[in-house]
This record gives C-alpha cells, structure tokens and sequence, in this order.
C-alpha cells in the first residue's frame, strides 16, 4: 500500500460511516445555505437599474424557486 | 431498425434542419467584425442566453449517455443536471458572470492575464482548446453512433452530414447564430425528450408500473433496493456515482468550474445585452435545468424496464424510441436529438476558435490586427477546428469498452479541478498571485493525469499496487483531488511570493480592500 492508498483509505472509512440520511441532511443544507444567501442579496444585485420595481424583475423570486425545486426533489427523491 | 423511419419522419427532420440553417445564414448576413462574431456584438437578450446555455449543455452525448447511464447505473446520473448545475449556476449569476460581463472579456482565459499573468492565461487556454477540440469529435461521435442505430446509416456519412449543417451557419453568424439556433434547439429538444417520457410512461402503465419492473430488475440483479431510483447513493456502491463523488467531486467543483469556468457555456453570457441580462440568463437556465433530468434520465429507466438484456446502455434510448415511437414522432425525436447535438458542437466550435482567435492570434501573433481581419481569421479557425474534429471522432470509433460519457467526463476531470481552483482564488482571494496560479494550475493538471494513469490496470499490474479508487471510472474523485492539490499549491506559493498590486486587482476581484494583501 501506498501512502496515497492510506489517504484514499481513511477518507473512504470516514466518508462510509456517515448513514445516508445524514449525507442527505448534508446536500439539504448546502442548498437551503445557498437559498439564504440569495435571499439576504442587495436589491441591487438582484434588480434591473433601470427596472419598473416589479416583484418579478427581481432575480431572487426565480432564483429562489429554482432552489426551492432542487430542495424538493433531494428531501423526497 | 433502418426500416423503421417513414417518409414523414424524413420531412420532419428535413424542415427542423433547413429551418436551423437558414436561421443560422440569415443571422450570419449581419456579422461584420469580430466582436459581432465571438460576442453577438453584445446584444442577446437573456432568455436567448438562457435557452442556450441548457441546449449547450445537453448536447448528443447527453441524450444518448445520461439515458445510457441511467440504464446501466439508475437515476443517480441525474445529479448531474440536478444539484451538478443549478447551484453553480445560481452562484455564478450573482458573483462571477456579473465581473467577466463588465471586464469586457471575450475569453476566460484572457481574464487569467488580467489577474494573474500571460502564463497561467496560456496554459489555461491550451488545456481547454485540448479539451473542446476532443470534444467535439467525441459529439460526432455520438451523433453517427445514434443514427446508425435509428437509420441503419453509415457512420462516417453521419459524421461528415453533422460537420457539414453545423458548420454552415456557425462559420456564417458566430455567437449569435449559435445561440439564436440553440433556442431553436433548446424547444424542439425539450420537446422531443418529453414525448418519450410520456410515451414510454404510458406503455408501462404510469409510474408505478415502471418502478414495479425496476424493483424486479434490482433483485434479479442482486443490486440493494432502490439503487436504480435513488439519487443518493451509499461511498461504498458498486457505481460510478458515490454520494462523495456526487457532492465532493460534481457539486463542489466539477459543475462550478464547468458553469463558471467553460468557455462554451460562459461566452454566451459575454454575449448579453447588460450586465443584468447576463445574470437573469443564469438564473432563467437554472430554472430549466430542473426538467432536464426526467426527460433525459428517466427515459433510461424506462428502456431498462422495457428492454433489460440490452448489451450496450447507450444503445437504451435509441432502442427506446426505434421501438415505441409511431411514425412521424420518430422524425421529431431525432430532430430533438440532433438538435440537442448541434447546438452543443456550435457552441465548442465557435468558443474554441474564439480561444485559437483571441487568445493565441491576437494575443502573440498580431496585436493590432482589426475587428474586421478577426473576423476573417476566426472563420479560418473555424473552419479548420471542424476538419479536427471530424478525424477525431474517427479516432474515437476505435475506442471500445468505455461509454460516451465516461470518456467525456474523464477528460473534464483532468483540469477542471485546477481550473476552478484558479478562477476561486483569482476572484475571491486577493492574496493569490501569478506565481502561484500558474505553479497550482499545472500541478494539480499533472497529478490528475498521474491518478488517472495509476488507475490503469496495467499500471497497476506493473506496478503490483491495488486500485487507488474502489469505483469503476472514478473521474470524479480525479477532480476532487486535483482541485485539492491546486488549490493547496496556489495557496503556498503564492504567500511565499510578494502579493499582486492593488492597481491590478482593484477591477478583477469580488469585492476587493485596498491594501488587503500589505
């Protein structure tokens, strides 16, 4: 064995322990993080300069049910 | 299978592509200079973008090999459009897409120079013009596969037809043509892909019935239940797709570096009318992304529960429809399949020869040439780059054993992971320099190669070592690694060299501090 076959091993033992429904939490989180961050985003980033002020001209609305499909379907699928 | 197509699935395909084309020239009579060729003169509007980036993405080699791998690996394959798209595209909208947008740069390599140095911007630029050149006979590839399993027909005539229609209008209209066709091509591919999932559903009594066949497929296979349905499967699985893989691997660098790093993908985007636009065809593209996978993937569940014994998994989708599809619907699937084929291979075409252009021609050979001869020197490049291609897919008829997408994706995974390890550090760490960049780069591009070849069996054989991965065609953890190597190099050699000027840095990084790196 190699010392990149330890490395590979330790990480293929810790990473074989975790029980799925904690690695499901895991990309859970990673989206709803990211759903949080766009939705805490500027008015700014998210809306035309030049816009009419709509609510859906802002890019968080279609952005967040992109997300909010993405989370649906890693809770059920 | 050649019997199988009636003259009106032949007038179908034949209108979808005369209509493609004659978009495609009609847009190439109002291209005058090279920024008119390689950015659209900055004037598509963000549903175009948006369309173009899916259709980009979704090329033949996804139609055949997603169906393909979900055949033989379920429906984990679908990570690849689903968490392996939609945040890297979310995040790129709000902090990458906007910066390349207002630099002005035609390519993301020439953003390299501007925030490291001429260095890492060429051998950024050599390894993707390698990568998007192999592609692209890998697509043809895949195009003459597929039609010789529908049409019975010869696959280099195939090879040299889908060369010849791409070729016309891309070499005519550039980026706009490229795109105005993709959203063509986005539609009737959506379009075509769906009316196999309900086609295919319906012959297997609905949802249940097709769960119900692959339920007995699983155990007759001796695989764990659910393996062919779930997306997140165990480290230790007898499949390509591991969770590690899937979020390590795909979600945390594969799609990043792809989303934000691709020159096909981003150079739409350039291409946008504002800077808004730019950021609203991200985000319109993410929202697509969604039904990608259960047009594309679960068609593939659908052949495994209609046709299990099938040797080849990327023979499961044109099976699939060859089978099941009447008269006049086949024309219309393989129109959505070459669609999804042309709208791919323009897009690398007219980004590789936008790189060959701007970032070996003008860049080294000829500063100050005009707007008007890059035009012409971009057509030339094009031009040629297709006669590449079309001697490389021959070179890939030859390989035998792998599948179309693990080919693909194991040539991603060479320098993807250094790639994204470059674009994070160049945008959101002040502190990176050129030294450290073009050190990481190819480092961690070596070291992936290295892993790769340690992963042979011959190799290994030679060597009388056991397999590095416990995964067949571990292309995931090769990213993974590199990335992580790159990034570990950039890092280090970069504090041991004196830091980039604030003056460089004040336009090219995400919110820059002055003085941050004294």
């Amino acid at each position: 064995m190699t010392p990149l076959h330890l490395i590979g091993e330790f990480f293929r033992n810790l990473t074989v322990a975790i029980p799925l429904g904690v690695v499901r939490l895991l990309f859970l989180a990673l989206l709803i993080g990211l759903l949080v961050w766009v939705l805490r985003l500027p008015k700014a980033e998210t809306t035309p300069p030049d816009g009419s002020g709509k609510p859906t001209e802002n890019l968080k609305l279609w952005a967040g049910l992109a997300l909010g499909a993405q989370i649906l379907i890693y809770a059920f699928v | 299978m050649a019997g199988k197509l009636a003259i009106i699935d032949y007038v179908i395909l034949a209108a979808y592509l005369i209509g493609t084309v004659a978009l495609g020239l009609a847009i190439g009579r109002r291209i005058k200079t090279g920024k008119d060729f390689f950015l659209a003169g900055k004037s598509l509007p963000w549903w175009a973008v948006g369309m173009s980036l899916v259709a980009t993405d979704i090329g033949g080699t996804d139609i055949i090999g997603v169906g393909g791998a979900a055949y033989s690996h379920g429906l984990a394959v679908g990570n690849f459009e689903w968490i392996g798209c939609v945040p890297a595209m979310i995040v790129g909208a709000f902090i990458f897409i906007p910066i390349f947008w207002r630099l002005g740069i035609y390519t993301i390599p020439e953003y390299m120079e501007k925030r490291f140095n001429v260095g890492t911007r060429s051998a950024l630029a050599v390894t993707w013009l390698i990568f998007m050149a192999c592609n692209l006979g890998i697509m043809l590839f895949a195009s003459a596969k597929m039609m010789n399993v529908l049409f019975g027909w010869d696959e280099t005539a195939c090879v040299f037809l889908t060369a010849a229609l791409v070729g016309v209008y891309t070499l005519a209209g550039g980026l706009a043509a490229v795109v105005y066709t993709d959203v063509l091509q986005c539609a009737v591919m959506i379009g075509g892909c769906l009316l196999a999932l309900i086609i295919g559903i319906n012959d297997l009594g609905g949802v249940g019935g097709m769960l119900e066949s692959i339920r007995e497929i699983e155990a007759a296979k001796d695989l764990p239940e659910g393996q062919m349905t779930d997306l997140i499967l165990p480290a230790d699985a007898d499949t390509p797709f591991p969770w590690t893989g899937i979020l390590f691997g795909l979600a945390l660098i594969l799609s990043p570096a792809y989303w934000i790093g691709n020159q096909a993908i981003v150079q739409r985007s350039l291409g946008a009318k504002s800077e808004f636009a730019a950021k609203a065809s991200y985000i319109w593209g993410a929202l697509l992304k969604n039904l990608i996978p259960v047009i594309v993937a679960v068609p593939g569940l659908i052949a495994l529960a209609k046709f299990p014994e099938l040797a080849d998994g990327d023979k499961a989708f044109p099976t699939l429809v060859a089978e099941l599809f009447p008269a006049g619907l086949r024309g219309l699937f393989l129109a959505a399949f070459i669609a999804a084929l042309m709208s791919s291979v323009d897009s690398y075409l007219n980004a590789s020869a936008t790189i060959v252009t701007n970032d070996f021609y003008k860049r080294f050979f000829n500063p100050q040439a005009s707007d008007t001869r890059l035009l012409t020197v971009g057509r030339i490049v094009t031009a040629v780059l297709l006669a590449w291609a079309i001697g490389f897919a021959f070179i890939i008829a030859k390989i035998e054993g792998m599948g179309i997408y693990a080919i693909f994706q194991t040539l991603m995974a060479f320098f993807q992971g250094p790639a994204l390890a470059l674009i994070l550090t160049g945008l959101l760490w002040q502190r990176a320099n050129g030294k450290g960049a073009f050190l990481g780069f190819i480092g961690g591009v070596c070291f992936s190669i290295a892993l790769y070849a340690l992963s042979q069996e011959g190799v290994q054989k030679a060597l009388g070592m056991q397999p590095l991965f416990k995964v067949p065609a571990p292309f995931l953890f090769y990213s993974i690694w590199a990335f992580v190597v790159s990034l570990a190099l950039i890092a280090i050699v970069s504090l041991a060299t004196p830091p980039e000027s604030d003056e460089k840095l004040k336009n090219v990084v995400w919110h820059f501090k002055k003085g941050a790196t004294e």
